[in-house]
């Protein structure tokens, strides 16, 4: 049985339509990356997987359950991380906690035992009787994601959970997804920070306007741009005449500034060093830094995304 | 998995809806739009139209204890879900496996017991001070719980107005509320305003005032049964249109 089983699943928002039959399927214990531009179908989607708003046309199971017509038995499987941490400000973590384990059907030694567990885990034992509005925001999202553990689910859907959280905060929170995958939990992710679904991710599905571009594991997703290979340099100067001069090597078919890096993008890698070399060793200029780079995940999203896009703009009367 | 029997799946719901009927009543009874709007607004109206009138406790203490109900126990829900919508926590409920139905159960459950106890304070003030009798102590507790799930209904089905601030509900719910708060036999008794009575009929308060003063006098304008029939109609009515149209609510997403 598929953890998460999506089939033509389409929403319409008057005449637009959000999603635009989406097949998927998300197997029991994988970590499952769900990314696309803006306004791509992403939320849409979460929220009919998670029972917050119907599909016009197709199915989702949850564990072999119809999300639409058997939703009590297919909410029994999963929580929810929405990106608004969604706790009761005026309520104490624990008071949070427990209401969420009442409402999970949980008995009061159970979730208790729970809700002390779920305190450590996260460091906040020591602000289990403090009310949340005077957490900080890691703290929030840290007893959001506490909440949709409560009863154990098999399935934990998170909306960008890191957005927003500082480096500590953010690394805590992926170092405890990974642990909670690796022990079973199936994860379904969306997210903008593309070295996150890199990282963290078995597989990955792109979705641009409303429609499933890709889906695939993250190495595959960049094999399929395997062209797209690229010198990475960074000299003493960096002026825009340098800059330009580098781009002007013969081969190089695009470039980008990244910090104060030039990278360069080229079939040819090995000859547009040779040529920075000599172009460096020309004008007395310092190499710092000089590295062939393949393509990164950002870089097969933003070709996946782009393609999708023209071949979309192409269908349109 | 063993498929669990429907008087589990049943206690189970009625769990849930009791979780969210405390945590209503942790997070918003001592709110202060609640306590202007559900106590001190329409004491304050009863008091200015009462006072100077000479209206003797038979009449007072029921009025006040009906329209005590009637703005107590509406205002939790229009308080709540607009809120919990803004910062998201409604969702959370729908996301958990608790039927749409319980949460409305828990929700109204919330305003209910909220209105039942502000009822009280008018009660208290009767028997301290005028020495009010309750002529039927079980009717007046059945009447009460009645009374303050009819209008705690009729709160939630207006927090299904789609916004997330508590005081955009508010402002219609007291536009409904004011007219029907001066057609209810409360500041005029029915029996004085002619033909006109008939509108009363149309008032949910007009009933609530009524069973309350046969609880506490043994005298009423329509009776115990009408008033009870008239309650449960009212009460169907809100909790229908309030369970369909948060319900849309979902599906529109």
């Amino acid at each position: 049985m598929k953890a998460i089983s999506v089939d033509n699943l389409t929403r319409d928002y008057g005449t637009f339509r959000a999603v635009d039959h989406i097949s998927f399927d998300v197997e029991p214990g994988e970590f499952f990356g769900f990314l696309g531009p803006n306004g791509a179908g992403k939320t849409t989607t979460i929220r009919m997987l998670t029972g917050l708003s119907e599909p016009t046309e197709g199915t989702a199971l949850i564990m072999g359950y119809d999300i639409a017509r058997d939703t009590y038995h297919a909410k029994e499987h999963f929580g929810v991380v929405p990106e608004v941490s969604n706790i009761y400000e005026d309520l104490s973590a624990w008071n949070n906690l427990m209401f969420a384990g009442e409402l999970y059907g949980l008995s009061y030694t159970k979730r208790t035992a729970r809700a002390r567990e779920i305190l450590d885990i996260f460091d906040l034992a020591e602000f289990r009787d403090k009310k949340v509005h005077g957490f900080s925001k890691g703290m929030r999202r840290k007893l959001t994601l506490g909440m949709a553990l409560i009863h154990e689910p098999d399935i934990l859907f998170l909306d960008e959970p890191t957005s927003g959280l500082d480096v500590e905060s953010s690394l805590l929170l992926k170092e405890i997804l990974s642990r909670m995958n690796r022990e079973g939990t199936t994860i379904f992710l969306t997210t903008h920070t593309l070295e996150e679904a890199n990282t963290l991710c078995n597989r990955i599905a792109i979705i641009v306007k409303g429609r499933i571009a890709a889906v695939d594991a993250p190495e595959n997703l960049k094999k399929t741009i395997q062209t797209t290979q690229s010198v990475e340099v960074s000299l003493d100067s960096m002026t825009p005449r340098v800059t330009e001069d580098l781009a002007a090597i013969k081969t190089v078919t695009s470039s980008r500034h990244e910090g104060n890096k030039l990278r360069l993008f080229t079939p040819y890698p090995g000859d547009v060093a040779t040529a920075v070399f000599a172009y460096a060793g020309e004008h007395h200029l310092k190499i710092l830094s000089i590295n062939t780079v393949g393509p990164s995940l950002e870089d097969a999203f933003l070709s996946i995304v782009q393609k999708q896009r023209n071949h979309r703009t192409g269908e349109m009367p | 998995m063993i498929p669990r029997p429907p008087t589990a799946r049943i206690w189970r719901e009625l769990k849930s809806a009791w979780a969210i009927t405390k945590k209503d009543a942790r997070i918003y009874y001592l709110r202060p739009g609640i306590i202007m709007f559900g106590v001190l607004f329409p004491l304050f109206l009863f008091l200015s139209f009462a006072i100077g009138r000479n209206l003797s406790a038979d009449v007072l203490v029921p009025g006040l204890m009906a329209i005590s109900v009637f703005f107590a126990a509406s205002s939790i829900g229009p308080m709540a879900v607009p809120t919990e919508r803004k910062t998201k926590t409604y969702e959370r409920m729908v996301t958990a496996p608790v039927s749409p139905l319980s949460i409305l159960f828990g929700e109204i459950a919330g305003g209910a017991i909220f209105g039942a106890i502000i009822a009280t304070i008018p009660l208290v003030i009767g028997i301290a001070i005028y020495g009010t009798r309750i002529a039927n102590p079980v009717g007046l507790i059945g009447a009460l719980i009645l009374i303050s799930f009819a209008f705690s209904a009729m709160g939630i089905m207006f927090a299904a107005i789609p916004t997330d601030n508590p005081g955009d509900v508010m402002m219609i719910l007291n536009f409904i509320r004011l007219p029907l708060l001066f057609v209810s036999g409360i500041f005029i008794p029915v029996s004085a305003m002619g033909v006109y009575g008939v509108v009363a009929l149309a008032s949910p308060l007009t009933y609530a005032k009524d069973i309350i003063q046969y609880a506490l006098t043994g005298a009423g304008y329509y009776g115990p049964f009408i008033d009870t029939l008239g309650m449960v109609l009212f009460s169907g009515i809100f909790l229908w249109i309030g369970v369909y149209l948060h319900e849309r609510n979902r599906r529109a997403g």
